[in-house]
Formats: structure tokens, C-alpha cells, sequence
């Protein structure tokens, strides 16, 4: 057999990982072998975030519903809300309800107003 | 609130509140407009105008009154990006001060209340990483009031690290040593524990009596929404 070196296909492999980690810090983006690491953990902290992104964003998106609704009334909470929403039939996700609760307030509170009476307004149209 | 509710249910939909104005910075310190929708409206006729809502294949009929929500597109997409406060959102000297008067309410009812203004949980702009909380003082700390036999038989525990390092004492003690540890140990449990965590528990201010330093920062009576904080007698 004649003798091969591998010459620079090696480095080629590497300088495209290094551009991967070149922000990052310290030694993750100086050393070879710890880039190669720190890649593999980075694109599965990316991957696995992901998904709890969509659960995280949620949570949040309730939490805060859930404080401008508690703000309403002594026993008025977010599962009362959104029960509220279900039985009318309105299809407002979490992510709209929560921008409404923070940039108007009120609008947010006249459709809770809205959805709570809709007994007393049916009854209501119905003497008329 | 009371007046607004009957407000509403005697006006319905066509009551229009004052900080309702579309242009308006209901925000106080970031500006939050901007209605991004990009529309490729084709005026029609008059009454309604049609545009395309992005990502989906079927146009909406948009009445003309509204075409205004739909041809803004300049600005950030508000209903695309959860709201993520500003520096200018948080500033502490901007923050609201509260003080409670602890004289005869139960302990935990009474740190589970401060810890949650102070977290900024009650509030819409409310943001796990960052500090939106208010500040809370404490007064008559001594005073604060345990049912059952919790005076003589609660126990407070501390380790000093070595071994048989741990000092145990009762309510009661510690009480007449450090009253103020009481209520800032209780709240101090119920705030998150981290670095932010521990930022949270310098905006709780504890004093024993009942005047404190802060007259300067206004603070406003804490609104309490637990009936059962005050000590029944």
C-alpha cells in the first residue's frame, strides 16, 4: 500500500465545526476536541428546547392571564375564564389573551364581562 | 372594580373606556403598538374590503371600520412576539412601594401575600427571569400573630456547618431575639430560590414599630385579598 496522508481533511471537518462554536466561551471555543463536545450538547439543548418552548411560552401566557383575571373579582381566576371562554365557544388562545391582558387591559375585562353574562343576557333578550 | 362591572353588564359591548384608544401607549414605559398583519388588501367596495391574513390561504372579509387594524404594518408583529419587558420596564425607582401593617395577621397568610407582589405575580407584565415586583414594607413585625400552638411548639432551625452545629429555637425565642427574622424567614421561603431569588428578597424592608425610613418612596397600603389573614379573636 502506498502511504497517505490525510493531509487537511481532517482541519476541514473541524474549521466548520469551530465556526459553529466560535461565539462561544472560554475554552468551548478555542480547544478542538471540547468544540466538538460542546456543538453536539448546544444542538441537543437546541433540539430538546424546542418542545419546551411550545409548554414554557404557554405557562407563561397563563400566569399572566391568570393575574390580570384575578384583579377582576374576589373569586375569578383563569379556570373560571377559560371555562367561561369554552362554554361561549370562543376560540381566543392563550398567547392573544395574554398580549390583550397586557397592552389593553380593559378590552380584556369587557370579554369577560361579555362571556360571564351570557346567562343573564339570554334571559335578558328572551323578555324582550 | 364593582362600578366597572356594572358598567359593563348595563352597556354592553359599545362601551368604549377612555384608555381604549387604539394609538394609545397603554404601556407606560415601552411604547406597544404596532399591529403587524401584512395585508394585500384589495379595496373592493365600501362596506367590506378583503385582506389576506399571512399564513392562511383564505381571505377575510374585513369591514371598512376595522381595515385600519390591518394596514399597519409597520412596527413590531404584537400578536407573533410574547411581550418581553425593556430595561425602561423594570427600572426600581420606578416601582410602587407597599406597606402592611403586620400587627395580629397570620404569619404564612401574610408572607404568601408579600411574595407575591414582590415576584410581581399579580401583575400582566409579570416575567419569571426579570424583576418586576414591587417593594414591601413591614411594620409592627413583632406583632404578627400564629394560631394554634404555634408560639411555643414552631421551630426555627439553623446549622453552622460543623457537626452538632444545629441551634434550634422556638417562636417564641426568636421572637424576642430577632422579630424580624420571623416574617423575612417566611417570605424567604416562599421566594424563588436563585440569584434572582435572593435580588427579590432585598425588596422586603421588616422593621419592628411602627415607623420605618422609606417615607420618601409613598408607599401605598398592600392590597390583601385573603379574609382569613386577619387573627380571629
Amino acid at each position: 500500500m502506498t502511504r497517505i496522508k490525510r493531509g487537511y481533511i481532517a482541519r476541514r471537518r473541524r474549521t466548520k465545526i469551530r465556526l459553529f462554536a466560535s461565539s462561544f466561551r472560554g475554552a468551548h471555543s478555542r480547544l478542538t476536541r471540547t468544540i466538538t463536545q460542546q456543538k453536539i450538547r448546544a444542538l441537543v439543548s437546541s433540539h430538546r428546547d424546542r418542545d419546551k418552548q411550545k409548554r414554557n411560552f404557554r405557562r407563561l401566557w397563563i400566569t399572566r392571564i391568570n393575574a390580570v383575571i384575578r384583579e377582576r373579582g374576589v373569586s375569578y381566576s383563569y379556570s373560571k375564564l377559560i371555562h367561561d371562554l369554552y362554554k361561549r365557544q370562543l376560540v381566543l388562545n392563550r398567547k392573544i389573551l395574554a398580549q390583550i391582558a397586557i397592552s389593553n387591559r380593559n378590552c380584556l375585562y369587557m370579554i369577560s364581562n361579555e362571556i360571564r353574562n351570557e346567562v343573564g343576557w339570554k334571559e335578558y333578550t328572551g323578555i324582550i | 372594580m364593582a362600578m366597572a362591572v356594572n358598567c359593563a353588564t348595563s352597556s354592553s359591548l359599545l362601551l368604549t373606556k377612555p384608555s381604549n384608544k387604539p394609538s394609545s401607549t397603554s404601556l407606560k414605559k415601552t411604547p406597544f403598538l404596532g399591529f403587524s398583519l401584512p395585508a394585500a388588501s384589495k379595496p373592493s367596495f365600501q362596506l367590506n374590503r378583503v385582506s389576506k391574513i399571512c399564513c392562511q390561504e383564505k381571505t377575510a372579509l374585513v369591514p371598512a371600520g376595522q381595515q385600519w387594524m390591518f394596514d399597519d404594518i409597520t412596527g413590531p408583529d404584537v400578536w407573533n412576539k410574547t411581550w418581553y419587558p425593556k430595561a425602561a420596564d423594570h427600572i426600581n425607582t420606578d416601582k410602587p412601594w407597599y406597606i402592611v401593617d403586620a400587627t395580629d395577621k397570620i404569619l404564612g397568610r401574610l408572607a404568601s401575600t408579600i411574595a407575591i407582589h414582590i415576584r410581581g405575580k399579580n401583575l400582566a407584565t409579570y416575567t419569571p427571569s426579570v424583576d418586576m415586583g414591587a417593594f414591601v414594607i413591614v411594620v409592627n413585625a413583632e406583632k404578627v400573630a400564629v394560631s394554634g400552638k404555634k408560639r411555643t411548639q414552631k421551630l426555627y432551625r439553623r446549622h453552622s456547618g460543623r457537626p452538632g452545629g444545629m441551634t434550634v429555637e422556638t417562636f417564641d425565642q426568636l421572637q424576642k431575639r430577632i422579630p424580624e427574622r420571623i416574617i423575612e424567614h417566611a417570605v424567604r421561603g416562599m421566594l424563588p430560590k436563585g440569584r434572582l431569588g435572593r435580588s427579590l428578597f432585598t425588596h422586603l424592608k421588616v422593621y419592628t414599630g411602627p415607623d420605618h425610613p422609606h417615607e420618601a418612596q409613598k408607599p401605598v397600603e398592600l392590597p390583601i385579598r385573603d379574609k382569613r389573614i386577619q387573627k380571629q379573636t
